[in-house]
């Protein structure tokens, strides 16, 4: 055996030997490091969760004569702020499309108060370093007369629900 | 046939050495009175063989580093003590994290004392290794051969803020919950993977307890690991690289013969001298004796600086501590949160940029800076002005230097004081 280790020192001349030898270099080294590789891939999938937790997106909001018209409610909870004008229904996202903090009501729409971002009535940006306008969300009347509201599915603002 | 006895040794007496013994077996040196027990002391001891057993009588200056880099490994020190101890009280849920808050104030002996210290040295660090990191740019001892420490150097200072981040969610209150929201939305404007990064970071779509556990095993375990592995490749360097830098002139100038004369010389000796090769060692061949010594025992003179400057930084913790109380806001309301909603000092500056621009101000000019940080030795190439405070040499690099810091200083404060409810700009009077 160490016979065999010695032999191909100092061979270089030889390519045969050579490069069987760095051929099977070659292949340790890409063993080891593939498999580090892969553990280091696989340690972030780990940490990927599959199942997250969270608020249902899709939430009744109760009826619309919870709503009198020229309403704006705020529903904290929910992040969004109902908007009743008329026989007009509207869900607007209360989450500001800047760093994500929660907008409040202010004189001229929604303000945000960590990053100085401002909305008009509708959601559009006024001022501030917001990049969009806030969403508005889909609202229908479901069978039992309840307004539903799905925060996965925006809409064109603008576009109201008419009773 | 008769061994010669042994001199007996009574059982009393072994009993009165075992102190000195015990002593003697940890400890192999006396208190040194000689310049050979002062080397001895300092690489027989584990904690002190990290030193050199001399310095430099520079690396000595009070006004050349102002200690700051002890500073920060003396307050990261202190932190991980008091951050040990809190772990016994803390934890990371949602439901208890703020009670346990309040726990620590008023039901935990010293608890109130602990998580100010750690509170204090977490603000203390970041200050002094920033300052830290300008006193080694001001200086231009970023430069060959410490450029890669200069590298780590800057790893550590972002390990740092990371760390600090990472902590104040811990205690569940608005700030906390605020602050993370932020930051990992910031995190998320990231090209290509930010969006990946902020759904790591919060185990989810939105900040709770899956945030909160995680943003924990961050601070407590992963971020202190790389840290710890960090400072001990920054310490190495240091040795490895030659110590701290100094001026050229800090040593007087003697006639040294090159060393490719010398090595001539020394590797044409005259046969069978063969201890001549011992002369082919890196530098420039010097006799003993022919060089002025500018270099002073470590023990006494460094282990004093060092403890002195472990003093101060622990009473000044301490005196901070007890005066001031660590802030703790209302606990977590997820739907409003505080108004206006600030981050601590350290973060205001990047909080008034992101208040123009999310991409640019939160990651765009960071990014933008760290590069130039990170590139600075390989950029700055010119050999000249290392080892002095504001060299003539290194206008252009100070200038340019000086400027990103006084603008982010001046972020700082009117992020601090200048905005007010919905980050509207207000005057502080």
């Amino acid at each position: 055996m160490a016979v065999n280790l010695k032999r191909s020192s100092g061979e270089d001349s030889d390519g045969g030997k050579t490069s069987r030898r760095k051929m099977l270099g070659w292949l340790t080294g890409a063993g080891l490091f593939g498999s580090a590789g892969l553990s280091a891939v696989s340690n972030f999938v780990f940490i990927k969760p599959r199942a997250t937790y969270g608020q249902p997106q899709r939430f009744s909001v109760g009826k619309p004569e919870d709503y009198p018209s020229g309403t704006r409610a705020i529903l904290a909870s929910r992040g969004i702020c109902i908007i009743r004008e008329g026989s007009k229904l509207a869900a607007i996202s209360t989450t500001c499309t800047h760093l994500g903090c929660t907008v409040g009501a202010a004189d001229t729409g929604f303000a945000c108060p960590c990053h100085g971002s401002r909305f008009d009535q509708d959601g559009n940006v006024t001022g501030g370093p917001a990049p969009r306008p806030l969403p508005w969300f889909q609202i229908t009347l479901a069978p039992n007369g309840e307004i539903e509201v799905d925060k996965d599915i925006e809409i064109a603002p603008g576009s109201y629900l008419t009773l | 046939m008769s061994r010669p006895t042994p001199p007996k040794s009574s059982l009393l007496a072994t009993l009165l050495d075992l102190p000195k013994n015990v002593w003697s077996s940890i400890f192999r040196n006396p208190l040194p009175s000689n310049d050979l027990e002062r080397s001895a002391t300092s690489f027989t001891n584990f904690f002190l063989h990290i030193h050199p057993v001399k310095v430099h009588k520079n690396s000595l200056r009070p006004a050349y580093t102002f200690g700051l880099g002890l500073i920060s490994f003396f307050l990261f020190v202190i932190l991980i003590v008091t951050g040990i101890l809190l772990m016994f009280y803390y934890v990371p849920s949602t439901t208890q994290a703020y009670d346990r808050m309040l726990d620590l104030r008023g039901s935990v002996a010293f608890g109130t004392l602990l998580r100010n210290m750690h509170r204090w040295s977490a603000h203390g660090m970041v200050a002094v290794v920033f300052l830290h990191l300008c006193r080694v740019f001001l200086t231009g001892s970023y430069k060959k051969p410490r450029e890669f420490n200069w590298v780590v150097g800057v790893i550590l200072f972002l390990l740092t803020l990371f760390m600090s981040f990472t902590g104040y969610l811990l205690p569940w209150d608005q700030l906390a919950f605020w602050a993370i929201t932020v930051g990992t939305a910031i995190a998320g404007y990231a090209p290509v993977i930010g969006k990946d990064i902020q759904f790591l970071l919060m185990g989810g779509t939105s900040v709770g307890q899956e945030a909160l556990l995680r943003f924990y095993v961050l601070h407590v375990a992963v971020l202190p690991a790389i840290l710890t592995l960090m400072i001990a490749i920054h310490f190495w360097r240091i040795r490895k690289d030659g110590g701290l830098s100094r001026p050229e002139d800090a040593d007087p100038k003697i006639a040294i013969e090159p060393m490719e004369v010398a090595a001539t010389k020394a590797s044409v000796p005259e046969p069978k001298k063969l201890y001549g090769f011992q002369g082919l060692v890196r530098g420039p061949l010097t006799k003993v004796g022919q060089v002025p010594d500018n270099t002073v025992f470590s023990w006494p003179n460094l282990f004093l600086a060092e403890l002195f400057t472990f003093v101060v930084t622990l009473s000044a913790i301490l005196v901070l501590s007890l005066l001031f109380n660590a802030p703790l806001e209302e606990p977590v309301n997820a739907l409003h949160p505080p108004n206006p909603a600030k981050a601590p000092w350290y973060f205001l500056g990047l909080q008034e940029m992101v208040s123009y621009s999310a991409f640019w101000g939160g990651i765009g000019v960071p990014g933008i800076f760290v590069l130039l940080l990170l590139g600075t030795p390989y950029l700055d190439r010119g050999p000249k002005g290392v080892g002095k405070w504001f060299s003539r040499d290194r206008l252009l690099a100070n200038t340019i230097f000086i400027t990103f810091v006084v603008a982010n200083v001046i972020f700082v404060i009117i992020g601090t004081f200048f905005r007010g409810a919905n980050w509207a700009f207000v005057t502080p009077w």
